[in-house]
Formats: C-alpha cells, sequence, structure tokens
C-alpha cells in the first residue's frame, strides 16, 4: 500500500451531508454537547443547594446551631456553586493559541489549577456540611464511630475526584511531551 | 457573516468529518467533537479576516478543539497489532468500508502525529505544517518519516 493512496482516500474522504440548517443549529451555546452536559449539572446543583439555603434554618434548626456553624455552611454552598459556574466558564472557552503545541501546553495549566480549585472547594463545602450538623451533637463512642466513617467516606470521594482529575492531567502531559519531542 | 460562515463550512465539512474520525473512536464521540468543532468555528469566525486560507483556519480550529476538548472517560480499547484487512481503494470495495479502514491504520497514532499527519494529507506545505502544530519544519520533516515508517509497517 502507498502512501499516495492513503493521500487520494484522505483527500475524497467525507461528504457534503450536512445541510445548512443542521450545521446552524450546531453553532448555537444549547446544542454544544459537552456544555450542555454540564451546564445541566450546574444549573440542578445550584437550584437544589440554594434551595437549600432558604429552607436549611427551618428544617435543620438553624437557630439551634452556632453562628459560626451557619456561616461556614452558607460559605462552603456558596463556593461549591462558585466552583460549578467556574469550571463552566473554563470547560466554555477552550484554550485557542496560535498553535497546537502552545493550546496543549495552556491547557494543561488550566487543568491543573481548575482542579487544586475544584478539589479543594469540593473537600472544604463537605467540612462544613459536618461542621454544620455535628456543632451541637453530643459525641457518644458510637457517635464518634460514624463520624470516623463520615470522614473516610469523605476522604475516598475526594481522593476519587482527585484521580480523575489525575488522569485527565496525565494525559495532558503525555501530548505536552509528544509536542515537545526534537529531532 | 452568519449565511457566509454556513456556506463555507458546508463547503468544507469533510475537513470536520475527516477530524473527527481521525481523533475519535465511536460515532457518539465522533457526533459531539462535530458539532463542537461547528461551534467553535463559529464562535472564532469573526477573527477570520481571510488572512490565510480557509482550509488552514479551519484545520487548526478543528484539530485544536479535537486534541484540546475535554473528553468522556472511556475505557481503554488496544489495538491489534496487526490490522484485519490490508488497505487498497479499488472500485469494487465500499468506500465507506475503505475509509474505515483509513481511519483506523491512522488512529494508531498519537495526537500530535495525527495531526502532522492530517495536514500531509491534506497537501500542506511543511512550512504551514509548522505554523499550526507549533513544531520546526525540520521537525515536521523528521516526524513525517517516522509516521510513514510507521503507517508502513501496519499496513503491509
Amino acid at each position: 500500500m502507498e502512501l499516495n493512496e492513503l493521500k487520494s482516500g484522505w483527500q475524497n474522504a467525507g461528504g457534503n451531508y450536512r445541510t445548512e440548517a443542521d450545521l446552524e443549529r450546531m453553532t448555537k451555546l444549547n446544542q454544544h454537547p459537552t456544555l450542555k452536559r454540564i451546564r445541566i449539572k450546574m444549573i440542578i446543583e445550584t437550584v437544589v443547594l440554594s434551595f437549600f439555603l432558604i429552607v436549611y434554618y427551618d428544617w435543620f434548626d438553624g437557630d439551634q446551631k452556632p453562628l459560626y456553624a451557619n456561616l461556614l455552611l452558607f460559605a462552603g454552598v456558596l463556593l461549591y456553586i462558585f466552583n460549578d459556574v467556574i469550571g463552566y466558564i473554563s470547560l466554555a472557552k477552550p484554550v485557542m493559541k496560535e498553535n497546537l503545541r502552545s493550546s496543549v501546553q495552556h491547557l494543561l495549566s488550566k487543568v491543573k489549577r481548575l482542579s487544586i480549585l475544584s478539589l479543594v472547594i469540593s473537600f472544604f463545602y463537605s467540612v462544613c456540611l459536618l461542621a454544620f450538623f455535628l456543632s451541637v451533637v453530643t459525641f457518644t463512642k458510637e457517635k464518634s464511630f460514624i463520624l470516623l466513617g463520615m470522614i473516610l467516606v469523605l476522604v475516598q470521594v475526594t481522593h476519587i475526584s482527585y484521580k480523575v482529575w489525575r488522569n485527565w492531567i496525565l494525559k495532558l502531559e503525555l501530548q505536552v511531551n509528544d509536542f515537545a519531542k526534537e529531532d | 457573516m452568519e449565511q457566509a460562515f454556513l456556506i463555507d463550512i458546508q463547503n468544507n465539512q469533510n475537513i470536520i468529518y475527516k477530524v473527527c474520525n481521525l481523533y475519535r473512536d465511536s460515532r457518539e464521540d465522533q457526533e459531539d467533537l462535530f458539532q463542537e468543532i461547528v461551534y467553535q468555528l463559529w464562535k472564532s469566525y469573526p477573527g477570520f479576516k481571510g488572512e490565510s486560507k480557509l482550509s488552514t483556519w479551519m484545520y487548526r480550529i478543528a484539530l485544536n478543539t479535537a486534541i484540546a476538548a475535554y473528553r468522556k472517560p472511556k475505557i481503554d480499547i488496544t489495538y491489534p497489532e496487526e490490522l484485519p484487512d490490508q488497505v487498497h481503494y479499488s472500485a469494487d470495495t465500499n468506500s465507506s468500508e475503505n475509509e474505515e479502514r483509513l481511519f483506523s491504520a491512522l488512529r494508531i497514532l498519537t495526537d500530535a502525529e495525527k495531526a502532522v499527519i492530517s495536514l500531509y494529507l491534506e497537501d500542506f506545505s511543511y512550512q504551514e505544517i509548522a505554523a499550526i502544530t507549533g513544531l520546526t519544519e525540520s521537525n515536521v520533516g523528521v516526524r513525517l518519516n517516522r509516521i510513514k515508517t510507521k503507517l508502513k509497517e501496519r499496513l503491509n
């Protein structure tokens, strides 16, 4: 098999099978496949968490909890929503530098920053929730074990999240090294 | 502007098709990437002043999106050492089968190699390939030789 055949195969591949209407639909943000999924997740989380902030004081006895627990809960929830929004905006604006090599390098830096922000905020959010609900609990031996179990679950969830980010970063590092290979 | 954009993209949509088939394995992922590329082209269109060829601009955005876009985690696919059939472009073979064999062969390459070979196969000069990828012209030459050797080993 000759490379010329490969070239002619490449140049003849594909066809004009998308109509103008199809293409026009694809120019709309609400049709973007990845962003659509992320946006739905962000909207659901924002609505649920906002609702929680509105009702928690009555439903979960906010008035009987210390001020620091209420403040932590607010800060944790707001930061979590902020993290969702930042993640969405960052992914909606892909890195477009002057060439592919620069783009991949910049994307790697961006994903590293996002991963740190996301992991720290998610962990802080979980700790705030725990702090709120445990702030007036009188600890017994059993309750201490339950708390220990919850902390272990929290660490495990954070670790899984870390691994997902790490896999993406490792993949990008491979791409950066691939582009950086010299003669 | 939108009408001009749509006509340009419709007339050159095979570029997007090829990049999608080169960088994604499944039909669903290819479809998602196609939409993402069209969206990114539309967002970048106001900045396209015609200083470069339309195909150069489209390849730059399409390859960038294919490489940099977030990919859903997937099960690792391992490619067999040998392709099931040799790639021949004959009249009695279905063209979509030929295309699939072509893309299967090219998918063994790394992302950077895919970018280089796709531009080469589209008849871009070394200088143009270097400008789009960020590699030096000499590096493009060396890589192309390696890619050709790799593909020959795979296809023959």
